[in-house]
């Protein structure tokens, strides 16, 4: 083996920037997509608990739809697939913006909100139902009950599957350089070609995607003691 | 017993460390007893390197470069396909003898391999649909341009051109569909890959290749890292290959007037006395 090692090389001019850069664009992507992700994983889950036929099949079909195809292919298919069926006046406005990181929001919150969905079901189904008729017999509507009582404790539970979700979500983001979102694995990748240190630069953004997972796991957790005064079991 | 062992293992292992500066003890002789040439070469870039769809062999103008290599050296020709990522490491582990897959020298590269004259003068230039008004790289201020990860071509632009924003996929083809749809304006790199990419559509008359040379990408042979004598020989029979017009003749078969990569024959070939 000739390989000679060269972690100076790495940090040295542009580079160390451009680690920087990618790291700011991935924590952009994957905040934004947490938030979405979550909201339209709790409308998911109200619709698919609700009682009204249509909004259950609507919200089945799209969970399983997302939960069951490959996220690069959904990617492709929005940011290339999607093109045919969006008007041409629309498209000369949108395709000037920063289409490529709004497709990758996207892409990644409609991906993970199918199965933040899912674990939200299970922790609103872990609260006895009794709760729920409660609620409702004190006179609350339907969405005011989920949203005083049942969704607040569900949350509660599901946080531990929560933070596995964030953190895939976090991962996942490293695919949105399929369709040249600068973040922070398609960044490495350039140090690579332009060093040929592909061990350095891939060693670098690990460290950084590791550090970042270990302190959004961190912080979840310190809330949940903190915060919600949950006992860890 | 497991003594006697440890001592085997040993000089086993010993052996294999010394033995190993004795590979390299000339890659010429290593051919010549192998009695085969092996050269990495691409395998979907017409004209360069691609597979025939009829035949499914591996032709292009840099195959037939090689087998004219090989049959200077009175050997076979045995071809391996390689990536823009595979071919160097392919070559330090001597899994290859040389690279001929439009690889530009750059000063970089030598730090792992060695490079053969130039025998190729590509160039960076634009891809862009007809009537989308680009004709230099100047009227890409403010636009979206699209390019392929880890190539040159990207930095090459965005120096050219600082108010462009350079958009990276995996591939060319991919690039020039999201230039299909309006994503990006213009696609750029080497201009003979343009020309693939752009007949390879079916209406290859809406699009054009424009624009002033951005960057010189010269192709050379790529071949292991301090082997003079094989450089030497490669060296020697592309300049004698240039002189006695078989180069011309080879150039002129996969890029002449006639083919659909029609680039014209312009440059000379560095010849020394």
């Amino acid at each position: 083996m000739n390989y000679k090692f060269n972690w100076a090389l790495i940090f040295s001019g542009e580079y160390g920037r451009w680690f920087i850069d990618g790291l700011s664009v991935t924590l952009q992507l994957s905040g934004l997509s947490i938030i979405l992700a979550l909201l339209l994983g709790t409308l998911l889950t109200t619709m698919r608990i609700s009682r009204v036929k249509p909004l259950v099949w609507l919200s089945v079909g799209y969970i399983e739809f997302f939960r069951n195809t490959p996220l690069v292919v959904q990617i492709f298919f929005w940011y290339f697939g999607s093109d045919p069926l969006l008007p041409e006046f629309f498209k000369e406005w949108l395709y000037r913006q920063n289409i490529e990181f709004a497709t990758g929001v996207i892409a990644l919150s409609t991906y993970t909100a199918a199965f933040i969905a899912e674990e939200l079901r299970s922790g609103i189904l872990s609260i006895p139902k009794t709760q729920l008729e409660a609620s409702r017999a004190t006179g609350l509507t339907f969405l005011q009950a989920m949203g005083y009582v049942i969704l607040p404790q569900a949350f509660r539970i599901i946080i531990p599957p929560l933070i596995s979700q964030f953190l895939n979500l976090i991962k996942n983001s490293s695919l949105a350089m399929t369709i040249g979102v600068m973040e922070l694995t398609y960044m490495a990748r350039q140090v690579e070609a332009h060093t040929f240190h592909g061990f350095e630069a891939f060693t670098v953004s690990t460290l950084m995607y590791l550090s970042l997972s270990l302190l959004v796991s961190l912080a979840i957790n310190q809330y949940n003691k903190r915060c919600l005064h949950v006992r860890s079991r | 017993m497991t003594k006697m062992w440890k001592v085997a293992l040993l000089m086993v292992v010993a052996s294999f460390f010394l033995g190993l500066p004795g590979a390299f003890a000339g890659k010429l002789d290593d051919i010549k007893a192998r009695g085969t040439l092996i050269a990495g070469v691409k395998d979907s870039q017409p004209p360069f390197g691609y597979v025939d769809e009829n035949t499914k062999q591996l032709v292009g103008f840099e195959p037939e470069l090689c087998a004219a290599l090989a049959a200077k050296l009175g050997v076979k020709l045995e071809l391996k396909p390689v990536t823009s990522a595979t071919r160097i490491p392919m070559l330090e582990q001597g899994g290859i003898d040389l690279i001929a897959a439009t690889m530009t020298h750059k000063i970089e590269r030598e730090e792992k391999i060695d490079f053969s004259i130039t025998y190729f003068p590509a160039a960076q230039k634009l891809l862009v649909k007809k009537d989308s008004g680009i004709k230099s790289v100047a009227d890409l201020a403010g636009k979206k341009v699209g390019s392929a990860k880890g190539s040159t071509s990207e930095q090459n632009v965005k120096k050219a051109q600082p108010a462009c924003e350079v958009v990276s996929f995996e591939t060319y083809p991919e690039a020039f569909l999201a230039m299909k749809q309006g994503k990006v304006v213009a696609v750029t790199t080497d201009a003979p890959i343009l020309l693939g990419i752009r007949n390879s559509d079916e209406n290859p008359d809406n699009f054009a290749i424009v624009g002033e040379d951005i960057a010189a990408e010269p192709y050379g042979i790529g071949l292991p890292e301090n082997d003079s004598d094989f450089r030497d020989f490669v060296n020697v029979t592309l300049m004698e290959m240039w002189k006695s017009g078989e180069y011309q003749k080879l150039y002129d078969k996969w890029f002449g007037e006639k083919t659909k990569f029609y680039i014209p024959l312009t440059w000379q070939m560095e010849v020394w006395p």
